[in-house]
């Protein structure tokens, strides 16, 4: 091994930090239902209010970002680009794989998760890492790796600083880029201060300055960094990471090994390209100009190079996603995960990430979901959505989302996943509502019972009656004053 | 184990959806990261720096090493290194230096201890291009190193005016990227989280404490 791994191999980590959490994988689809998760989320007032708020502040800040430019014309272009980037999916990874081996990379191959998970830990078992550090990916997430890891007896260490919260909770992420938008400070601070032994300062400041520390000591003692990566370049053989907190770039730099985990959809045919999708993905992301850290690697440390890994393995994720090519679902591929569907949908914003019970939430985890895990499983998720439209007119890549949801219901309806009461029940409306005369007596009715109901025209969201519609909203039936 | 071959296959198996084309690049469209009509490079870039939360120094050649040196005093920096993309102000920001009672390394010397690198006040570094539209600087792994740039509290980064380049499309056409080595990067101010209720903490795991001295043209 480098010389480098022997310099600071045993060093201990600070005491609390010893043993990373484990963190649990995402196996709630299987257990629960979406109504039942997303009670959890909005059972917390302030987990409601948070993402809410955070995501309007995303959302004006995207708006801000392009006055001045040709928006439309730039999202046109990246939806050019991703579709053709999957249409010719196979010829663009043979290339990646070609550049990226002429580099040095080591290129793996999984078909699906547990061939990931395999991969990776035998990596770990064959170099013999005991500590790893990783910068935040969904794939991982996907694959359950940091399970497998564990069991082959390797550390692991979240470096985001939301996702080390999330791991030291024993919680999973609410947010595709802002992992800890359910959380507050407090709970932050009583984790942290436990951890370190004694009372912090209960500021973001102090409580960030404490995991900085521990977490630099980690990337300093590490023996492999874990990441995603946001994009494969296939001109060139690139993976390419985007964070702010820089842990990304720490996690490929500091560490003797570095392996990526990346889905084969990722792929762009040119650095160019990145020139119309950075802005976008940052643009409708977070708001900003441009991510604080793009990095883009291909292959290990050279000759005369002052720092950087001796090993570079990229693990190429398949796991359901070939399988959506050329169908009716292929432009859930085009997705560059870049949040904003989730920030604007009315039905994300209520139930928070975790009622979509897997990795990925919000409208495109509605599509995701479904479509990798199964019907049986995640059918239901197609129900989880209002329909509004407002996922297409944000998404930077153009992915028609509303088709794509109303394409999985349509085919949930067929396999028959919808509840029996729902059927009894839009039978019957059909019934009703296609016979003038019912219609507008059954209207009436339903009018003046909400009347009963409700309390200066708004039906209170404590009505036991109606719960479903009403937990998480007030109905207004009629603003009139009486 | 999948290998290649049967990876492809499988992926090839499978029908092939609708191609639009790749599109041109002389009809891309405008971006953020676009220089717009008739603006100055230096002076955007500035713009884009300072919204980001960089301190910019617009000086001559001649007070690289002056503005380098009193920065590093300001944020009272001990262990300093400094990249080889620095030149040609390698030496004159170490007189500077040695002058203000401080000693630099090379980076290369610290950065085979992991430790040590670790244990950096701040690091001075050249870069191979800056981008005025998204106010970043383009660090490669054969100058800066992959983390000289990132590692230490402090980053001081010195940049020619002529490496400034308009937008996005001009640094990734043009080929200052071709001698980066094993890895690029842009960097636009410091090292940032809003992860904890949403209060935008700098300096997380990067520098928090971020620098960008402008050369102007001779
Ligand atoms: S579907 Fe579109 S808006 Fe949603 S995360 Fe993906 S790219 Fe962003």
């Amino acid at each position: 091994m480098s010389a480098t791994r022997e310099d600071v191999g045993g060093t201990p980590l600070p005491p609390g930090w010893a043993k990373p959490a484990h963190q649990p994988d995402a196996f709630e689809l299987t257990t629960t239902t979406f109504e039942e998760r997303a009670a959890k989320t909005m059972a917390r007032p302030f987990a409601r209010g948070a993402i809410a708020n955070a995501t309007d502040h995303a959302a004006a800040l995207t708006t801000a970002r392009f006055v001045g430019t040709d928006h439309q014309a730039l999202r046109e272009e990246a939806r050019r680009i991703r579709a053709h980037a999957i249409a010719n999916l196979p010829d663009y990874l043979d290339q990646w794989i070609d550049q990226a081996e002429r580099k040095g990379t080591i290129v793996h191959y999984a078909s699906d998760e547990s061939e990931a998970r395999r991969i990776v830990a035998q990596i770990c078992t064959d170099q013999q890492i005991t500590r790893v550090v990783k910068s935040k990916s969904m794939a991982s997430e996907e694959v359950s790796l940091n399970s497998a890891l564990e069991a082959v007896g390797v550390d692991i260490y979240e470096t985001d600083l939301g996702e080390f919260v999330v791991q030291a909770m024993g919680d999973r992420p609410g947010h595709v880029i802002a992992p800890i938008l359910h959380r507050t400070k407090d709970e932050v601070h009583e984790l942290f201060s436990a951890m370190a032994g004694h009372e912090l300062p209960n500021e973001a400041e102090a409580l960030t300055a404490f995991a900085r520390e521990g977490l630099r000591h980690a990337f300093l003692t590490a023996d492999a960094g874990i990441s995603g990566g946001n994009f494969l370049i296939a001109e060139t053989g690139d993976v390419l990471i985007v964070t702010n907190e820089g842990n990304g770039r720490l996690t490929t730099s500091l560490p003797p090994i570095h392996i990526a985990l990346v889905g084969i959809e990722k792929v762009l045919p040119r650095r160019r390209d990145l020139a119309v999708l950075l802005p976008l993905l940052t643009g409708h992301g977070t708001g900003q100009q441009i991510t604080t850290y793009v990095s883009v690697s291909a292959g290990p440390r050279r000759q005369g190079e002052p720092d950087g890994p001796e090993q570079m393995h990229v693990v190429l994720l398949d796991a359901g996603r070939s399988a959506l090519l050329g169908g009716e679902f292929e432009e859930a591929l085009h997705c560059i995960r870049c949040g904003a569907c989730q920030n604007v949908c009315p039905v994300y914003r209520q139930v928070g990430g975790h009622a979509y019970g897997w990795v990925y939430g919000g409208p495109i985890g509605a599509v995701l979901t479904p479509l990798f895990r199964g019907q049986e499983e995640a059918g239901e998720l197609a129900q989880a959505t209002t329909l509004c439209g407002a996922c297409d007119d944000v998404c930077p890549v153009k992915i028609p989302l509303h088709d794509l949801l109303l394409g999985l219901r349509r085919r949930s309806d067929a396999d028959g996943h919808v509840p029996r009461h729902e059927q009894l029940a839009f039978a019957l409306w059909a019934q009703v509502w296609s016979r003038p005369l019912l219609y507008r007596a059954t209207t009436a009715v339903a009018r003046g019972s909400l009347r009963t109901l409700a309390r200066d025209g708004v039906v209170s969201a404590k009505n036991p009656l109606l719960r479903r519609w009403t937990a998480g909203r007030d109905l207004i039936v009629d603003r009139r004053p009486r | 184990m999948t290998d290649r071959a049967s990876f492809l296959a499988a992926i090839r198996s499978t029908p092939r959806g609708l191609d639009p084309g790749l599109p041109d690049r002389r009809d891309a469209p405008d971006a953020p990261t676009q220089l717009r009509e008739g603006e100055n490079r230096a002076d955007r870039l500035q713009a884009e720096a300072e919204a980001a939360s960089t301190v910019v120094h617009r000086v001559t050649a001649n007070d690289v090493a002056a503005t380098v040196a009193s920065v590093l005093v300001e944020t009272n920096s001990q262990r300093i290194a400094l990249t080889t993309d620095l030149a040609p102000f390698v030496e004159d920001v170490q007189a500077a230096m040695s002058v203000a009672g401080l000693t630099g390394s090379i980076y290369a010397e610290v950065a085979s201890n992991r430790a040590q690198a670790g244990a950096l006040d701040a690091t001075v570094t050249g870069c191979i291009a800056a981008v005025a539209a998204s106010g970043s600087i383009v660090t490669s792994a054969a100058g800066a190193g992959r983390a000289g740039a990132l590692i230490a509290p402090t980053h001081i980064c010195v940049v020619r005016d002529e490496q400034i380049v308009g937008g996005l499309h001009e640094l990734f056409d043009g080929d200052v990227l071709a001698e980066a080595g094993s890895l690029f990067a842009l960097q636009s101010g410091p090292s940032r989280s809003a992860d904890i209720e949403k209060v935008l903490i700098l300096g997380v795991h990067g520098p928090g404490n971020v620098h960008l001295v402008i050369v102007a043209p001779d």
